[in-house]
């Protein structure tokens, strides 16, 4: 089911995760939405920081420029480095019955749900995962740890299949 | 079946004595229009502060007197149909199939009046809003709708010819489980020793200090000193001292032991645990009397509690973790509130969970857990002795609780066990109260396995099972163990739950 060699990896080579734990990778294309809903995220933060830098600074004789580039390279960074290693770490494997995703590389978290135990399925899309045709696919259950399972970065097409494939496997078992 | 499945002809209302209890409820609610009255008096209209108060009643019957009228409910064949809302109507279908738990709960008024509130475990994620109840109807009326939905719940599936279920059955009659008489009361009330009511009785004694007859502080040792002395002890100087320290510790006790005897017997009064067809059926309570019916196939685990004092004398609790919620605040049904092992195994076996055997094998959760507390304990040193070195003496009370917790994470990471007994999981963890979670492979939804930057290079996994219902007592976890072991568990009770 989950035969997976426990092959000792290079913990700093981001893209031999997946491989090690034989599972799938996710769209490189997820790779540009996460970028962009970073940018959206960080630059209004990036633009706050830098007012309130002007502003506060040359109050209390501070250093100016200091609050301003820290916020500027960090807002860099994580819009275009960090998205690809953050896309290469999620991972999925639909298998015998059920569902494992795996996401995170400090914090690695690593589901698995069976399809019997699944209770909905929604495919959802948003206006940025649109403009690269994809689509996330969240799986509910009816435990409360764990209640909904998304996995993002999923093509279109495939994100319905995959929901094609569990809802064959759905069925109540309830008494 | 299918006499009426339209249910057009037997629409009920709620018992009127609904707006008595919403004349009571008017009560506080009057507090609000206060300040309205207060401005009206000091404009100078006092005249017209009793003509607006009586108004403001009025409307407010009123309205309540509207929502009773607009507030019906029907029971069909084979579900309950509740239309409420003045403006706004809602109607709301729920059929009986849905219906996990009927619970009937009395208040002390209720119980005099002879009505009763009814509420419907829906399952329903989201939760009060989502919950249906009947605020009031009258109690021989509650009783017969929930004898209505248990015989319609038990119809298709003895039909069905489900083995163990019959095996489990005998002839419908209710058994009688565990119960609780007021000697047992007593004993559980005194274990349930909790100085938590202190708090409160000191906030209360602050408060009132001016208010109070007599000038007497029981928690301030100079008021005991002045007992002595009045006693003509003053000359005893040692001697007095130690009559105000144990003065003030034995009315620490006796607050401590009242009240947890007093929590006890509200709640647990006349407990008793029976066994219905379908269901384990729990009614307690002194004041409020609450019956709440647990469906046997809805149990999803069981919780043993206990304490590290009271288990030395063998006394438990338990508790079922089931998809409905026990009331507002419970997660968990308790179900056996105070009692000894061989009274919890026969509930256990009703529910088809056994207690693991004395020698079963426990393996062990690595000691990294201690790490957060050290960590934690760590921060707190450091601050304590920063404070310290500015010359704040009070520095040295976080330098020692930081010893606490650091001894606490020490200790509480050697309590992390568990256990895989081929058809469920048991998970033991605590020092201080101690909790066994027995977990069927059956109900777990789903697994996490999770590694972070601390556990990955010792090669360590937390498992993280998903288990419907929740609980508020344990999270169903194993924490870092060896991630290979991890792998084989989480592929066994997959494929058990699967198969099931």
């Amino acid at each position: 089911m989950t035969e997976t060699p426990p092959a000792p990896t290079d913990p700093f080579a981001h893209d031999v995760l997946n491989a090690a734990e034989g599972l799938d990778p996710v769209n490189p294309a997820y790779g540009h939405v996460i970028r962009i809903a970073t940018a959206l995220n960080l630059i209004p933060i990036a633009i706050a920081a830098s007012v309130a830098d002007r502003l506060i600074m040359p109050r209390i004789e501070g250093p100016y420029g200091l609050v301003t580039t820290a916020a500027w390279l960090i807002a860099l960074i994580a819009i275009a480095v960090l998205p690809t290693r953050r896309v290469a770490r999620w991972g999925f494997k639909i298998g015998e019955g059920q569902l494992r995703v795996a996401r995170g590389w400090l914090f690695r978290t690593d589901t698995i749900v069976p399809f019997v135990r699944v209770q909905h399925i929604d495919v959802g899309q948003g206006p940025v995962e649109r403009l690269f045709g994809l689509s996330h696919l969240v799986v509910h259950t009816s435990g409360t740890h764990n209640s909904t399972v998304t996995l993002p970065g999923l093509h279109a097409d495939l994100a319905a299949a995959m929901r094609e494939t569990i809802r064959r496997h759905i069925q109540t078992d309830f008494a | 079946m299918s006499e009426d499945a339209v249910p057009g002809t037997g629409w009920q209302r709620l018992h009127p004595a609904t707006l008595a209890f919403a004349i009571v409820r008017l009560g506080p609610r009057t507090l609000n229009f206060l300040p309205a009255l207060a401005a009206i008096g000091i404009a100078g209209k006092w005249v017209y502060v009793a003509p607006a108060l009586l108004l403001f009643l009025l409307v407010s019957l009123v309205i309540a007197w509207l929502h009773w009228l607009r507030f019906r409910f029907a029971v069909g064949a084979d579900e309950i149909v509740i239309e409420s809302g003045v403006l706004s109507r809602q109607h709301r279908t729920i059929p009986f199939d849905r219906i996990q738990d009927v619970s009937v709960e009395q208040g002390l008024v209720a119980r005099a009046l002879g009505i009763a509130k009814v509420g419907f475990e829906t399952g329903a994620g989201g939760g009060k809003e989502n919950d249906a109840h009947l605020d009031a109807i009258g109690l021989d009326a509650a009783q017969a709708l929930r004898t209505t939905i248990r015989a319609h719940r038990s119809e298709p599936l003895s039909a069905a010819a489900n083995v163990p279920e019959a095996a489990s059955a005998p002839s419908g009659e209710d058994r009688l489980l565990f119960a609780m008489g007021p000697r047992r009361l007593l004993i559980a009330g005194l274990f349930n020793f909790s100085l938590a009511a202190l708090a409160v009785v000191g906030a209360g004694m602050q408060f009132f200090d001016g208010l109070l007859p007599f000038d007497f502080n029981i928690f301030n040792p100079m008021d005991w000193i002045d007992v002595a002395e009045g006693y003509g002890l003053d000359t005893w100087l040692v001697a007095h001292r130690w009559v105000a320290g144990i003065g003030a510790a034995i009315s620490l006790l006796f607050i401590g032991f009242a009240s947890g005897i007093a929590t006890m017997v509200f709640a647990n009064w006349n407990f008793r645990l029976t066994r219905e067809p379908r269901a384990l059926r729990r009614t307690r309570g002194l004041t409020t009397r609450t019956d709440v019916a647990v469906p046997v196939k809805r149990i999803q685990a069981a919780i043993l509690v206990t304490g590290w004092f009271r288990k030395r004398f063998g006394w438990h609790e338990l508790r079922l973790q089931s998809l409905a919620t026990d009331g507002e605040k419970e997660k968990d049904h308790q179900v056996v509130p105070f009692g000894r092992l061989d009274e919890i195994d026969p509930v256990l076996d009703e529910i088809a969970i056994r207690r693991p055997d004395a020698g079963i094998p426990w393996q062990h959760s690595h000691r990294i857990v201690a790490l957060g507390g050290f960590v934690g304990a760590t921060c707190a040193a450091l601050g304590g002795s920063t404070a310290i070195a500015f010359g704040q003496p009070i520095g040295w009370l976080a330098v020692i609780a930081a010893a606490l917790i650091g001894l606490f994470a020490m200790i509480g990471s050697r309590f992390h066990h568990w256990s895989d007994l081929g058809d469920m999981v048991a998970i033991r963890r605590g020092f201080w109260k101690p909790k066994t979670t027995l977990l069927p492979h059956a109900s777990v939804q789903s697994i996490d396995l999770k590694t972070d930057f601390i556990l990955r290079p010792f090669g360590l996994a937390t498992l993280i099972f998903g288990v419907p219902g929740g609980s508020s007592l344990a999270s169903h976890e194993i924490p870092a163990i060896p991630v290979d072991i991890a792998r084989d568990l989480r592929a066994r009770i997959l494929a058990g739950g699967a198969c099931a």
